[in-house]
């Protein structure tokens, strides 16, 4: 049981990494060699005293250390800004698709949880490893995202939360045979199963709690999968959530906007580590 | 081990097609037959053509060359800058290994393709083809790394207590003469990380391009042309459009299945 200390140590290193992922970030973004130009300098509507008013908006909001206090003061204060696109705040366009991006993330993970883990138990129960189930595993993986989603548009079957659900269970299936495997072949279960014991029984009582760390972390590496699939699969079946307006921003160079969506992609994930008992181990799964 | 020698045999022969038809006199990736665009099969074309009158072979070619060529310098990069902060946070003072895990633990927080979208919209509006690949493939490389470091930082720490360790260095041993014995060692964890990381890369640049964020045009990548499969005219025209998704998909798992035995 983890004490009250380990819990805050742990809270602590969880908003530590928040605020070192919101300062790299807007430091990478001051200093990428983009930051200053603007696509409407290249509009051939605007007069040259507009160009150099853009430029010098540009040179007002050059500075790293009012970019950083204006980021963490408004982090502070839930103000994340203004869309430079839209013109309106940030807040205003995350909130309403964040309930979009979690419901189709939280169907496609409790999908693909299901899949994997019974298909895990069907096949690492056998001898060898089943080629019937990790064919299709291994073939998944192969495809990129962005290609299986277009395939599923163009044979008008399935949708985002199936192309999510088959590319997160592909991933899933791949280390959770692994991780039941190698438990079934512990030699206290060999002669608990030599004995006759019920299969089911062991499952429950014996493999689970053993690999419950590792599950955890699985389950960490899963949201990582997810969410990594987002933006391919919101952009190509048209879904208004977290991923399309991040990808909307970034074709716009409508850099707040891309900077909240990936502060809140970064919380989601460090929130999600925090139960596995060790930080690193998702990464060793 | 068959099955891997298989593939590495496989995958040198697309290299050498590839090679082949890039060779041949003519061809160039950003060529167009005007007369001829959306075209079928023919001899001229092997493949048929684009919205462009391009050839697809020879863009298909350039392109698994170009993608391939890009991944595996950025693997090779991603794992010499794991080695290094890996096994100097291993070997260094134990401040500097708890603060290189937690800057491994930023990069390894922030989904890839977030981080891959930011970095490249905030490149230069007048960014060259050229420029726009090297910029894919190095950011790739720069974001590719924490993970395998964690890998590394593991096994270096395992490698500092083991007890041929602890003796070589009551006994005198150098940092430099330490690290000359410590890489060989971690060559098993390496060379795993390494291939993992090339068809990795491959899908991260397919997925940035299919999103109209990877290589420029006229450059020929996978992502670029999975962006065909959105046109329907195309579709119905010619099935050779699906060419590059299914060499794709044969590459990555040539790539998977040499990795997966290592």
């Amino acid at each position: 049981m983890m004490s009250v200390g380990g819990l805050l140590k742990r809270f602590a290193r969880t908003l530590a990494i928040v605020a070192m992922v919101v300062a790299g970030s807007t430091v990478l973004i001051r200093f990428a060699p983009g930051y200053l130009s603007d696509a409407r300098e290249m509009d051939a509507r605007y007069g040259d005293a507009a160009r150099a008013e853009l430029a010098a908006e540009s040179a007002r909001s050059a500075s790293l250390t009012q970019m950083l206090s204006t980021e963490f003061g408004g982090w502070t204060r839930g103000d994340l800004g203004v869309s430079r696109q839209y013109d309106v705040p940030v807040a205003e366009l995350i909130l309403p698709r964040l309930a979009v991006t979690g419901g189709l993330l939280l169907r496609a993970i409790v999908y693909a949880w299901t899949l994997a883990l019974c298909a895990a138990l069907v096949t690492s129960a056998g001898r060898n490893p089943a080629l019937l189930w990790q064919t299709p595993s291994a073939l998944l993986l192969a495809v990129p995202t962005a290609a299986m989603a277009t395939l599923c548009m163009l044979s008008d079957r399935g949708g985002p939360v199936l192309v999510m659900t088959l590319l997160v269970a592909a991933r899933d299936f791949k280390f959770l045979d692994r991780m039941l495997r190698k438990a079934w072949r512990d030699p206290h279960l060999l002669q608990a199963r030599a004995q006759g014991l019920n299969p089911l029984r062991l499952l429950l009582a014996h493999i689970l709690p053993g690999i419950a760390s590792q599950l955890l972390a699985l389950a960490t590496l899963s949201m990582v999968t997810a969410l990594s699939a987002l933006v391919p699969v919101e952009v190509i079946f048209s879904v208004p959530g977290l991923g399309q307006l991040a990808w909307n921003a970034a074709m716009n160079r409508d850099l707040p906007v891309l900077l909240a969506v990936t502060t809140i992609m970064a919380i989601a994930v460090t929130v999600a580590g925090m139960p596995a008992d060790r930080a690193g181990e998702w990464q060793g799964a | 081990m068959r099955s891997r020698i298989a593939a590495l045999w496989l995958l040198c022969a697309l290299v050498a097609m590839a090679i082949a038809v890039l060779a041949l006199p003519g061809r160039s990736y950003s060529s167009q037959d005007r007369e001829q665009p959306l075209a079928g099969a023919s001899a001229q074309h092997p493949a048929g053509t684009d919205g462009l009158g391009r050839d697809r072979m020879v863009r298909v070619a350039a392109a698994f060359l170009l993608s391939l060529t890009g991944a595996i310098l950025a693997s090779a990069a991603t794992t010499l800058a794991a080695a290094g902060v890996g096994t100097l946070s291993a070997f260094g003072p134990a401040m500097l290994g708890r603060l290189a895990m937690l800057v491994c633990d930023v990069f390894l927080a922030l989904p890839w393709l977030f981080l891959l979208m930011m970095v490249r919209s905030a490149l230069p509006l007048t960014t060259s083809p050229a420029h726009s690949a090297a910029v894919s493939f190095l950011v790739l490389a720069a974001l590719g790394w924490p993970a395998c470091a964690r890998a590394v930082y593991r096994g270096a720490q395992e490698l500092r207590n083991a007890d041929w360790m602890l003796q070589a260095r009551a006994g005198g041993l150098r940092g430099s003469q330490i690290v000359r014995h410590v890489l060989p060692n971690l060559k098993p964890l390496l060379t795993p990380q390494f291939l993992i990381c090339i068809p990795a890369f491959i899908i991260a640049e397919a997925n940035l391009g299919a999103l109209g964020m990877g290589i420029g045009e006229p450059l020929p990548s996978w992502g670029g042309m999975l962006l065909e499969l959105d046109n329907s005219a195309m579709l119905l025209r010619t099935a050779w459009v699906y060419l590059p998704i299914g060499l794709l998909i044969l590459i990555l798992l040539l790539l998977e299945a040499i990795a997966v035995e290592v």
